[in-house]
């Protein structure tokens, strides 16, 4: 304990606006440090992958698990990823509809549950018990590098549903209302993996910076409610993220078209 | 040592001095993670649709489909099951009537039987009586006729005892 008293203390003369000078005994803040790799002429965060391979692991791991042997009635953890499987694909359902929601349940499915195993490890698992040489492991999400990654690919994604569904009369959606909504358009089109991207790494760096805070100024008890509205808020922003996501490619889909007003 | 509970450190985002110019660092730092996060993540959904997604969709639809050709299966049979139900009542109900048929024939028999019978009992017994009276009256004649002779007899006896030997002469 004395140990970790000391080193901390040595490594936490940086405080607050570099005003308050007093030594941490417990437990530090550390934002925006990053453990670096470099690999050839690239910077990466060693972290935040570390952590995302783990969740990998752990996702593959139990998809292994459930399906090595599928049985007519499912039992156990088989059941567990099915009820897993079910939700996500009521997700999607909603979201795309019910006539092509299937193509996409892999990718809205993989975005709920690497965004929520994420949240939940980097909320459940004490890394702060592994120490790295700067920085520390946290969830991938907290990272802005895997929630634009991520985004991005929602982009991708849902420009590529609008584009395979009606080919290029998916632009046409631009000007049909009013040429003179085509900057807003464009626009949303910036602002959808803009607020998807910055919403969850938001709020998980901020919860984990509330949690952070709370443990350095009570360590005991106190941080527990928020460590659970935590858990909470982690399920909603994964929820979130993939409803969004599922949503933008249902709308893609569907357009504004005429022919499918014909069909309501 | 309540001194401590109270220190809120935060560790500023650019550190001072040599890391400062090495790395940048700070919360907005972008750089090759993001695109190798893009391609595990692909990876990811490639891997998870294998093993995870495609299975356990493909276990769900078989089993619904198993389920509703099962409930297919079952109506058609509970189908029938009633019509031969329906069918079987139907013969009951046949049977029962053809039953009712046959009981009322055969009463209808019976009754003609037993009025043949009572009507040949009452003929017999008619005539017995007749015959009874025939000899009844065949009796009465005989004895009349032997009191008759008795009474000639006796008035014969009785004229003799009054008036005797008168009657000889």
């Amino acid at each position: 304990m004395v140990n970790q008293l000391l080193l901390c203390s040595q490594s936490c003369f940086q405080t607050l606006g570099q005003t308050l000078n007093f030594e941490t005994p417990l437990a530090a803040l550390e934002v925006g440090k990053h453990f670096y790799w470099h690999l050839g002429g690239l910077e990466v965060h060693g972290q935040v992958l570390i952590v995302s391979w783990i969740v990998i692991g752990v996702l593959v791991a139990a998809s292994a698990i459930a399906t090595q042997n599928v049985q007519r009635i499912p039992a156990g953890f088989q059941n567990f990823m099915e009820y897993a499987l079910e939700y996500i694909q009521g997700i999607a359902k909603d979201q795309i509809g019910e006539k092509e929601y299937r193509n996409w349940v892999p990718l809205v499915g993989s975005l709920f549950l690497f965004v929520f195993v994420s949240n939940w490890l980097g909320a459940l698992v004490p890394w702060k018990l592994i120490k790295l040489p700067e920085g520390e492991l946290a969830a991938p999400t907290s990272d802005i590098n895997t929630t634009v990654a991520l985004a991005l690919i929602v982009s991708v994604a849902y420009f590529t549903a609008g584009l395979s569904r009606r080919g290029l009369g998916y632009f046409s959606k631009y000007v049909q209302a009013s040429p003179a909504l085509l900057p807003l358009w464009v626009l949303e089109d910036f602002t959808k993996p803009l607020s998807l991207s910055f919403r969850l790494f938001g709020n998980i760096l901020a919860d984990e910076l509330v949690v952070g805070v709370l443990v350095l100024l009570v360590p005991l008890i106190v941080p527990l409610p928020v460590m659970i509205l935590g858990l909470f808020t982690s399920a909603i922003q994964a929820l979130i993220f993939s409803t969004l996501a599922a949503a933008y490619i249902g709308e893609a889909m569907e357009g504004h078209g005429e022919e499918e007003h014909e069909d309501h | 040592m309540t001194l401590w509970t109270f220190v809120l450190a935060v560790e500023t985002v650019v550190e001072a001095g040599a890391e400062a110019a090495e790395s940048s660092g700070g919360l907005f730092n972008f750089d090759a993670t993001l695109p190798i996060m893009a391609a595990q993540f692909l990876l990811l959904v490639a891997i998870l649709n294998a093993i995870f997604f495609k299975p356990l969709t493909k276990a769900i639809d078989d089993r619904s489909d198993y389920v509703r050709g099962n409930i297919a299966e079952a109506k058609e049979r509970l189908g029938k099951a009633q019509s031969l139900a329906q069918q079987y009542e139907q013969e009951l109900s046949a049977t029962r009537r053809q039953v009712k048929d046959r009981l009322l024939l055969a009463q209808v028999d019976a009754n003609k039987i037993r009025n043949q019978r009572i009507a040949e009992a009452m003929a017999e017994s008619q005539a017995q009586v007749v015959t009874a009276k025939a000899e009844i009256a065949q009796q009465k004649q005989v004895a009349s006729d032997s009191l008759n002779t008795q009474t000639a007899a006796l008035s014969r006896q009785i004229l003799e005892k009054l008036l005797g030997d008168l009657v000889h002469s």
